[in-house]
């Protein structure tokens, strides 16, 4: 498990808060090559969003050591980008002042910052609503907005926890096909996050199956299939079958 | 028609006026006590300077102090919400101070500073503190914990986070707090007035009580009346303007 791009080694984290203890992961180990679609799957509260922020520097894990780019995490690192499902949009910025916060934050120049904020909003289809707040953005474009704001900084890997699980079914198609584009133009590595199965194997080179209480890494799944995947053929059928019997009779699907 | 709806608002008083007007009418009361309307609105004219000496007297004092009480209550709410330490610190001599009424401190006022401005801008400031101190650290905490991970994970400094974060997600309830300690600074001057100073409205009512002309207590009681609703209606307008971003707001003023 080692030569990843990411990589945890024994990571476990127990929350300790008011309350008993919540042991929320245990033991995982893993590796993500550069460049690779990685999709982590399980059911709600077995610890994907914990490792994910951990990854991204914003959790301390309690056992166990993660690296991005070959440095043991000490905090968030600057070779990677957090998407979240409330896509965390500042309300009181416009699409281009949120967009360029990330750049801001890093004290890029205005100029540049600038330019950037205007290739990225181009690619997720941004340019015409740079001047609209976000309470006047859909779903499905604040999430683009969220997107564009992680790219700018030329992120390495993105970390992108359920980003279209609050999205109607069209509009979450949609904007998975795009997210698959944006990666093939921009060759970051996708560590996403999800509970659905169709999503995991529309999008994922691999999948890791968890298993809740405490979250454990029960499986790991390579996805060999050309895209555009059809989530009526077969094969897609037969996989997502395959994960659906991982994750136990509870469920799995949307 | 949102404009002549609005007007529906002038409504209660024209029915008072036509009450009292009936009241003279039917002579419930001694002309020297319960003035006609009509000698009200004459005495307008005819202590005009005075009326608008006095009510520049106060308002410049509520402008005073409620600008010293802003200057300190909104940095230090920011402050206070944002690190827990300070919280713990300072939360109860917060409730504790903010429960004495600012008029029972005119004594202690008097003894400190005299008669004359002073004493009446430290009971305004008093007054507009706690409002502006309890809204403003109210409003930090409810900034959504999403959006401080964004800014942790882009790492932005401290200085960003309290300018481009804390403050905006603040701006709605500092602007409550304005609003709540305008009200108390202008309740507390024109009090302040009729025992601590010599000029303003609340000297000018309550000289006017001692040489018998009642017209101009009602004059004055008026013109308090209208300056505390048009400050009001400033502010919330100014909320507005500033606040476009949120969504409730929008949608409370159209
Ligand atoms: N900040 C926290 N404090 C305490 N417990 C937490 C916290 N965050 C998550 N948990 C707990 O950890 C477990 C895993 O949560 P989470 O990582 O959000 O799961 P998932 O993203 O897979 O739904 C849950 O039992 C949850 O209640
Ligand atoms: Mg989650």
């Amino acid at each position: 498990m080692s030569g990843g791009f990411i990589t945890c080694a024994g990571v476990g984290k127990t929350y300790t808060g008011k309350g008993r203890p919540v042991e929320a992961l245990q033991g995982i180990s893993l590796a993500c090559a550069e460049g690779e679609f990685v999709c982590l799957l399980g059911l709600s509260g077995c610890g994907k969003s914990t490792l994910l922020q951990m990854i991204a520097g914003l959790e301390q894990p309690t056992t166990g050591r993660i690296t991005v780019a070959g440095q043991v995490l000490d905090g968030p690192s600057s070779e990677t980008s957090i998407v979240f499902q409330d896509h965390g949009l500042f309300p009181w910025m416009t699409v281009r002042a949120n967009v360029e916060f990330n750049m801001k934050a890093r004290r890029v120049p205005p100029a540049a910052r600038r330019a950037r904020a205007d290739d990225m909003l181009a690619l997720t289809g941004l340019t015409a609503f740079v001047g609209s707040y976000p309470h006047e953005l859909s779903g499905g474009m604040r999430q683009r907005v969220g997107i564009a704001r992680a790219l700018t900084t030329h992120p390495r890997a993105l970390l992108m926890d359920e980003p279209f699980g609050a999205l109607d079914a069209q509009t979450r198609g949609h904007l998975q096909a795009e997210l698959l584009s944006i990666w093939a133009s921009q060759r970051t590595t996708v560590l996403f996050v999800t509970h659905s199965i169709e999503e995991a194997v529309f999008l994922a080179d691999r999948i890791l199956v968890f298993t809740p209480r405490p979250g454990r890494l029960a499986a790991e799944v390579m996805v060999d299939m050309p895209r555009p995947r059809l989530p009526t053929s077969p094969e897609f059928a037969a996989v997502a079958k395959g994960l659906r019997a991982m994750l136990g009779s509870e469920g799995g699907s949307e | 028609m949102p404009r002549l709806s609005r007007l529906a608002g002038l409504l209660p008083i024209v029915a008072l006026v036509a009450a009292w007007q009936l009241a003279v009418s039917l002579q419930l009361y001694p002309p020297v006590l319960l003035p006609a309307p009509a000698k009200v609105a004459d005495s307008f004219v005819r202590w005009g300077p005075t009326i608008l000496a006095n009510a520049g007297a106060s308002v410049l004092r509520v402008v005073i102090g409620v600008g010293l009480a802003f200057a300190v209550a909104v940095p230090a709410g920011l402050l206070i919400g944002r690190y827990p330490a300070l919280d713990r610190l300072t939360d109860w001599s917060i409730q504790a101070f903010r429960s004495v009424p600012p008029i029972s401190l005119i004594p202690l006022a008097m003894l400190f500073f005299g008669i004359g401005d002073t004493p009446a801008i430290v009971l305004i400031f008093l007054s507009a503190l706690w409002p502006l101190l309890l809204n403003t650290i109210f409003g930090v905490r409810g900034i959504e914990r999403t959006l401080l991970k964004v800014a942790r994970a882009a790492r932005a400094s401290e200085a960003l986070v309290l300018r481009d974060i804390i403050l905006p997600a603040a701006l709605p309830a500092i602007f409550t707090g304005l609003r709540l300690a305008i009200g108390g600074g202008w309740l507390t001057v024109v009090t302040a007035e009729m025992i601590a100073v010599k000029s303003g409205l609340g000297y000018m009512i309550l000289n006017a009580q001692m040489t018998f002309r009642t017209e101009l207590i009602f004059a004055g009681i008026i013109v308090i009346g209208a300056i505390g609703l048009v400050a009001d209606q400033s502010v919330s307008r100014l909320r507005a303007r500033v606040c476009r971003w949120q969504e409730g707001l929008l949608a409370e003023r159209e």
